[in-house]
């Protein structure tokens, strides 16, 4: 069968676009739900939570997957599932068992690191940037048409949008396995499936650089996802005066105003993904090196610096809106907050502008990790940002005490001018070229 | 195995890209035009993001 990497960008991102349009589609009918089984604020909150309940193990076992069965087979069987059991929600009655049967379509969120390690063996390197981020990018949108498209389609009725979801997956997964390929060759899919045994898992998890690009995407993407929970709350409760004098009365209007403010952060955050792959190999062609203490000659090194870059970026914004929260002013830190939303997508783009270079054999169990764990982030930061005394000085609180020293980590772990991967703990034994 | 050193000259890129980058330019473009009715439309107590009006 012929085929052209570009078909398979086009395939990976439509498989990701419609397994996270699955993913938050029990949010976006969650008032729906809610109203039909007479839920308490409780049982509302632990719906919308359940969303993320998978995402740090799936993503792992979906990581290792796509090394070991290709990412055709694994994103197939992602969609099938998940598919299935949106088709059977839709005549479910009872709410425990719809409860459950959501909590399984949301593992379509585990797909992200399938799709990063399909491009990955298909791009080469001077562009993996680009296709990384318009694949991660576009289909990110994919959440936030979930939100908007949704409701409009169908209303109030969320058994009928859960039944099509389900049938159009099944539609999108013939197609992935019928089109989709695993790699450019069959001696990349074969040596991908040799390194992604328990030795070279350990391996991937044991290196200080995965640690650090780990911690990197916790920065980026996993303050996205706090924000996303967290914001609405902040707003509404750190400017209530404020968005009260905008004209903004009921609480419904203080939603809105507080949801629109959150929603922009999200949406520059997944739009400008796509550039900031872009800016990577910008970097990369232009071997711009202008940070201190990273690398400066691997063949990779200006990611490197594009990445330090972007978390320098991401902290100085946390520390930004702090000081335009303590002054009052609902205008500075909004302006703040788009701002922090764009460095949160630096961040997001030039991390797997970077994974696939680093564990070129491995690159599902090394996405696996680096996005699976990361995403427990977005548990951990709405936790400080409420045990703070002032509303607004968790963002410097998260800043300086765990941002300060993940950024001090990476540029220790980035030191390297030979091989970064070949440094952490229990080298050795993990050798897999020796085993 | 280990990827091959990338050359530092500035080879083309393959024809794809040029509208890949086309692409990732206008999602840009909409991030940001949406991004500036949404914050108009809230800060003149007018409604907000599409879809939470």
């Amino acid at each position: 069968m012929k085929t052209h990497k570009v078909e398979q960008l086009v395939i990976a991102t439509m498989g990701f676009f419609w397994c996270f349009l699955m993913w938050f589609s029990t949010a976006a009918f969650s008032p729906s739900i809610a109203a039909h089984y007479h839920l308490s604020i409780k049982a509302l909150g632990l719906l919308a939570s359940s969303a993320i309940w998978m995402a740090p193990v799936g993503r792992v076992v979906a990581g290792w997957a796509s090394d070991r069965f290709g990412a055709p087979r694994t994103f197939a069987v992602i969609l099938t599932v998940c598919g299935l059991v949106s088709i059977a929600s839709a005549f479910t009655q009872d709410y425990s068992l719809l409860f459950a049967e959501r909590v399984i379509v949301a593992i379509a969120g585990v797909s992200f690191v399938v799709g990063i390690q399909h491009v990955a063996q298909w791009f080469n390197a001077d562009e993996i940037g680009t296709a990384e981020g318009l694949y991660a990018g576009t289909g990110n949108v994919g959440a936030g048409m979930g939100a908007l498209v949704l409701p409009r389609l169908f209303g109030t009725d969320y058994h009928t949008a859960f039944l099509w979801l389900g049938l159009i997956a099944l539609v999108v997964a013939a197609w992935y396995l019928l089109r989709g390929r695993a790699a450019r060759n069959a001696e990349q899919i074969a040596l991908t499936r040799r390194r992604s045994d328990f030795r070279s898992t350990a391996f991937v998890w044991s290196r200080y650089i995965a640690v650090a690009l780990m911690l990197a995407y916790a920065m980026s993407f996993g303050l996205e996802i706090a924000m996303n929970a967290w914001l609405p709350g902040y707003f509404t409760h750190g400017f209530h005066g404020a968005i009260l004098a905008l004209g903004f009365s009921s609480v419904a209007g203080l939603q809105i105003a507080a949801g629109t403010f959150a929603a922009v952060e999200s949406f520059c955050a997944s739009l400008f993904r796509p550039f900031s792959g872009f800016m990577s190999d910008l970097f990369q062609r232009n071997g711009w090196t202008p940070l201190p203490f990273i690398a400066r000659t691997l063949p990779y090194a200006p990611r490197l610096h594009w990445l330090g870059i972007a978390l320098i970026l991401i902290t100085l914004a946390m520390g930004g809106l702090t000081f335009a929260g303590m002054t009052g002013s609902l205008h500075a830190s909004v302006l703040t907050l788009v701002a922090l939303g764009v460095f949160i997508s630096f961040g997001t783009g030039g991390t797997f502008a970077l994974v696939p270079l680093l564990f070129p054999d491995r690159p599902g169990t090394a996405a696996g990790f680096i996005g699976g764990i990361s995403t427990a982030a977005g548990i951990i930061y709405p936790l400080v940002f409420s045990a703070s005394t002032n509303i607004h000085m968790g963002y410097l609180t998260v800043a300086l005490y765990m941002f300060v020293p993940f950024i001090l980590f990476y540029f220790w772990a980035a030191r390297h001018e030979r091989r970064p991967e070949e440094h952490g703990i229990f080298t050795e034994a993990l050798a897999v070229e020796k085993a | 195995m280990h990827m091959p050193a990338q050359s530092s000259a500035k080879g083309p890129f393959e024809p794809w890209y040029k509208y890949g980058v086309a692409f990732l330019s206008f999602e840009m473009a909409v991030a940001i035009a949406v991004s500036a009715y949404s914050l108009f439309m809230t800060f003149h107590g007018l409604g907000g993001f599409p879809g939470k009006h």
